[in-house]
């Protein structure tokens, strides 16, 4: 049953994809690529499952010796992310996803792996860490991002629910702290102009304080210490973030970076510099209104059109947020939910540790995708370059993707086979 | 069992809020706001005006006047400009780079907007724009635009057809505030004469059509389109042969010449002297032409003399109105006879005036005086200053029945009226009961402070024509296809009976009087000189005339300042204009009239000369 629903589904994604970008050259590649894929796939679907599983250090040594061969090829775009093969270009940074996923689940699902176990932690962690160093060199920001989905995976595998509590608190500290760096306000405290990242700073202490008296006056003696210890920690991290948040926005951040976050701060709005694709894309969502304008009628992010950039790769939700309206979009998003939802119930039903820490791996993979790329083309969050899944132009993403799955589908099959 | 199973909640969980969130955000983009729908509208059309030609303007015999010239704009985009095109702008227009990106600074700035062309150089000629066109292909930013300018194939009447120029932002702003939504920028737009009054006409409707645009801002999809209607051409009254052979025959004069068909208003010609060609106010050369009209010179070509000069004083030709009140009113007959009395006012020496004809033959002032001083006064001469103000309000009502000191109502922008004396004038400048007959006589004689225009003269040549009313002057006949419905009839205040004997003496005028230099051959023609009291220099010359006698078909005014008097140039160039109209050649005495005249060069050193 979940072979078929996951095939129809990756095929028929992809069929979709190839009517909304209705245009002779990529339409054609994309149909190559996806023939690829759904043979390979079926290939993957006909071999031992034990096999996949005794192979993925294998493939991840591969990928990474493609990772820093791919390093010294020419510059496509700024980033040295693609082999080119005639008409054709592959980006092993697609397969480092599919290759880390499996080595990933490999180790954790070794008998001897303890996630509470700090040695383990710092390996499962180096074996995420190694190539999306290497994709940061080149750079490709976007499919680095997605390496951090990985921490799902070990909070499933059991650790500590805090480093999610602190990676938000982090990403809660940072956004504000680039908020008030972006807006450049300055804030009047009893006739003192202060900048606001730096009241925002004062805040912080103060919270921290309040923190300290709350746990000095209302928590029980014996716990205290305990508390105390965690608290510190946390306002370490927390004003280090703000601090660090602070330095790389002034330091590192070039002019570009620093507008694209004042324009989604709403700070700034810039319609024809670095807001242009911003603008566009959510001009082309609004038009869309409840119904949408019709399958191929888009008048902005049609390829005809191209007013909103990249619309067939990174801006392809445009695409049908504008020809199928609120009511499409709405229909897309329950889907994408349900499919990561169904994955993890796939992921949760397997027997064997190996299955389910990879069912894990390609669901956070996935749902990092949808939520930055989504994310970013409804203004949500910086724009990125990342590609939406089954859905965006790009052959080496739709087969990693496809294979992911494919990879997923086979374990799956042989779940009863697996005693543990 | 695995004990961190429940966890898988959590991972859900957060998978189901940040779909909720993204669903919020889309609804709100998408249902809530509608900001962004519009905004898509902005972006994706592209809504086009298509400009309607302008209409042409005829002659009465159907020759045009003003035609059409093609002229080219250069339009720029400037987010098509790539680094190496750069160069090659600057070498087709010859400009430095400096040049070149402030021009582009304002391309993509204030109105203009780098992803929309807005013109870079305006109104190129056919010629230039043949020399850069092949080097305008190799650009992809630029793009060469046809636009029509005023072409002018017989190079006349400039200031009865005035000019066209682009709009100005203060002008467009205010028709935006008005509602007329017609022009856009780089529009050209009627300003003075027939373009400016027939403005509404001549522009014709404005057609638009809709486009999808893609990114670069090419038409993608036409939506709908809606044709532009041309503006409607005008036949005016004007015969082009007698407007050139005026405008010849004023060069180096100072004045106007108009001419009227008396049996229905038409203005057959209207001179103003000194006059330019129209065709410089055309195309890229406008400012520059302009400047020098407007301001570099002092005889102030761009003036319209028959219509805005109306302080002309109108000088003996008055004495005819004097005379047709007079008779009107009863207070002379034709055999009046008063003695040649040059005690209180001048005149030169002549057979005595002992009958009205032989007054005006002769232009005798005393006489006039006389004539005047009966108009104002009563016999009783109960109160005389009483009797002033009642005389002078009565001659005043009765004059402007011939259509002085009030605009005739010609089809020209801001007519002016001259200006007829009465009573509040006279009271504000002297004061009540401080002026009388003795203090405004001469106005008896045309002096005085009377005005009248040019056009309001040859008006008066033909009410005379007419014996007794007149079609309100004008210059079109017919718009597009619709005949102009102004054939006004005005009746003045004296009966048609009493005009044979002003006629008659008229005709005596040009056969033995003082207008003997207006005679045409075999040509009845009635006329009356006019010589304009000037102090700085030589008087002005006036003069009025009508022809034939019996059944007349032009009635006619000319005025030449500095001309020392009536018969010496105007009522030589009247005749000269009436033959060429009434017999469509002219006779070789005439045409050696004509050189004389064509060579005369008539200026006021003291204030005019210019060279």
């Amino acid at each position: 049953m979940t072979f078929g629903y996951f095939t129809i589904y990756s095929s028929s994604y992809s069929g979709f994809l190839l009517n909304e970008s209705f245009w002779d050259n990529s339409y054609g590649k994309q149909m190559v690529w996806i023939i690829i894929s759904i043979v390979l796939g079926s290939i993957i679907l006909l071999i031992e499952g034990s096999f996949i599983q005794n192979s993925s250090y294998v493939f991840y040594l591969i990928i990474l010796i493609l990772l820093i061969t791919v390093l010294f090829m020419p510059a496509v775009k700024g980033a040295k992310s693609w082999f080119q093969f005639g008409g054709f270009s592959i980006q092993p940074s697609e397969f480092a996803k599919l290759g880390c996923s499996l080595a990933f689940a490999r180790y954790l699902s070794l008998i001897n792996t303890r996630t509470q176990n700090l040695k383990n932690r710092l390996t499962a962690g180096a074996i995420v860490m190694v190539p999306a160093l290497l994709i940061m060199i080149q750079p490709d920001p976007g499919t680095m991002l997605v390496f951090i989905g990985f921490v799902f995976v070990l909070y499933r595998e059991g650790l500590s629910g805090n480093f999610l509590l602190i990676g938000l608190f982090a990403v809660l500290i940072a956004v504000v702290g680039v908020f008030f760096k972006a807006s450049g306000s300055f804030i009047e405290v009893a006739n003192l102009t202060v900048s606001g990242n730096l009241f925002f700073g004062i805040i912080l202490v103060i919270g921290f304080f309040v923190a300290f008296l709350i746990i000095k006056y209302f928590v029980l003696p014996r716990y205290r210490r305990e508390k105390y210890i965690r608290l510190i920690v946390v306002s370490i991290v927390g004003i280090s973030i703000s601090l660090s948040v602070s330095f790389i926005y002034d330091n590192l951040f070039k002019e570009r970076h620093r507008n694209r976050f004042q324009i989604m701060f709403g700070i700034k709005e810039d319609r024809k510099g670095d807001g242009y694709n911003i603008y566009q894309a959510l001009s082309a969502i609004g038009s869309g209104e409840t119904f949408g304008k019709g399958y191929l009628n888009g008048t902005l992010s049609n390829d005809k059109f191209k007013h909103v950039p990249e619309q067939n790769t990174d801006f392809i939700f445009c695409v049908l947020a504008e020809e199928w309206g609120f009511l499409g979009c709405f229909a897309f998003v329950c889907l994408y939910a349900s499919i990561l939802i169904r994955m993890i119930m796939i992921a949760e039903r397997q027997r064997s540790k190996f299955t389910r820490i990879y069912g894990y791996c390609v669901t956070s993979i996935l749902f990092f995708h949808f939520m930055i790329n989504v994310g970013m083309v409804i203004g949500l969050a910086p724009v990125i370059g990342i590609p939406l899944p089954f859905f965006s132009k790009g052959g080496s993403a739709v087969l990693a993707f496809s294979l992911m799955i494919s990879i997923l589908l086979r374990l799956d099959a042989e779940r009863k086979v697996v005693l543990r | 069992m695995d004990p961190f199973q429940n966890r898988r909640w959590v991972i859900i969980l957060i998978v189901l809020s940040i779909s909720l969130i993204f669903s919020i955000r889309l609804l709100y983009i998408q249902v809530i706001n509608k900001e962004w729908a519009k905004r898509a509208e902005q972006i994706s059309y592209l809504k086009e005006n298509l400009q309607p030609p302008r209409g042409f303007i005829y002659d009465r015999n159907k020759e045009l006047l003003v035609g059409a010239e093609n002229i080219y704009d250069i339009y720029v985009l400037p987010i098509k400009i790539k680094e190496e095109d750069s160069l090659k702008i600057c070498e087709i227009f010859k400009l430095t780079i400096e040049e070149l990106r402030n021009k582009i600074h304002l391309a993509s700035s204030g109105y203009n907007a780098p992803y929309k062309p807005s013109v870079m150089f305006e109104s190129l000629s056919k010629e230039e724009f043949a020399k850069i066109s092949p080097l305008l292909s190799k650009v992809e930013a630029l793009e060469g635009k046809v636009k029509t300018d005023r072409g002018y194939p017989l190079a006349t009447g400039a200031h009865l057809l005035g000019y066209i120029r682009r709009i100005s932002q203060q002008q467009l702003d205010g028709f935006r505030a008005n509602g007329d939504l017609f022009y856009s920028k780089n529009d050209f737009i009627g300003i003075t004469g027939l373009e400016n009054i027939y403005e509404k006409e001549l522009r014709g409707e404005r057609g638009d059509a809709n486009y999808l645009r893609d990114y670069a801002g090419n038409k993608v999809e036409t939506l709908d389109k809606n044709p532009a209607t041309p503006g409607k051409d005008i036949y005016t009254t004007i015969d082009g042969g007698l407007q050139q052979l005026g405008e010849v025959l004023m060069q180096n004069k100072i004045g106007s010449i108009v001419a009227i068909e008396p049996s229905s208003g038409e203005l057959l010609c209207m001179v103003s002297s000194p006059s330019y060609d129209p065709s410089i106010l055309t195309g890229k050369d406008f400012v520059k032409s302009y400047k020098l009209l407007k301001s570099n010179d002092s005889l102030k070509p761009l003036i319209n003399r028959p219509v805005y000069n109306d302080n002309y004083r109108p000088g003996s030709i008055f004495k005819l109105v004097q005379s047709l009140i007079a008779l009107q009113l009863g207070v002379i007959n034709t055999n009046t006879s008063v003695v040649c009395d040059k005690s209180k006012i001048g005149c030169h020496n002549h057979e005595p005036p002992n009958t009205l004809e032989k007054a005006i033959k002769h232009s005798c002032n005393p006489y006039f005086l006389e004539v005047y001083k009966r108009l104002i006064l009563s016999k009783s001469f109960d109160n005389y200053f009483e009797e002033s103000r009642k005389g002078l309000k009565n001659w005043e009502e009765m004059v402007r029945t011939f259509g002085f000191g009030q605009p005739l109502g010609v089809d020209v922008p801001e007519e002016k009226g001259g200006f007829i004396p009465n009573v509040p004038f006279y009271d504000k400048w002297y004061g009540k009961k401080r002026w009388a007959f003795s203090t405004i006589y001469s106005n008896s004689i045309g002096e005085g402070e009377i005005g009248v225009s040019p056009i309001q003269m040859a008006n008066l040549a033909a009410i005379i024509a007419n014996k007794g009313y007149y079609y309100t002057p004008h210059l079109v006949r017919r718009v597009g296809e619709d005949k102009t419905s102004n054939l006004i009839r005005n009746k003045t205040c004296v009966d048609s009976s009493h005009f044979q004997a002003v006629i008659d003496a008229m005709h005596l005028v040009v056969e033995s009087g003082t207008g003997r230099s207006a005679q045409i051959d075999s040509v009845k023609v009635c006329g009356k000189t006019g010589t304009v009291e000037n102090k700085t220099f030589n008087d002005h010359s006036v003069f009025i005339a009508f022809a034939p006698k019996e059944n007349p078909k032009i009635a006619i005014s000319v005025y030449v300042e500095y001309g020392t008097w009536g018969s010496k140039w105007a009522a030589p160039i009247s005749s000269v204009m009436m033959e060429y109209y009434l017999k469509k050649e002219l006779s070789e005495k005439s045409k050696l009239k004509m050189d004389l005249i064509k060579e005369a060069i008539i200026l006021n050193p003291k204030s005019d000369f210019t060279f």
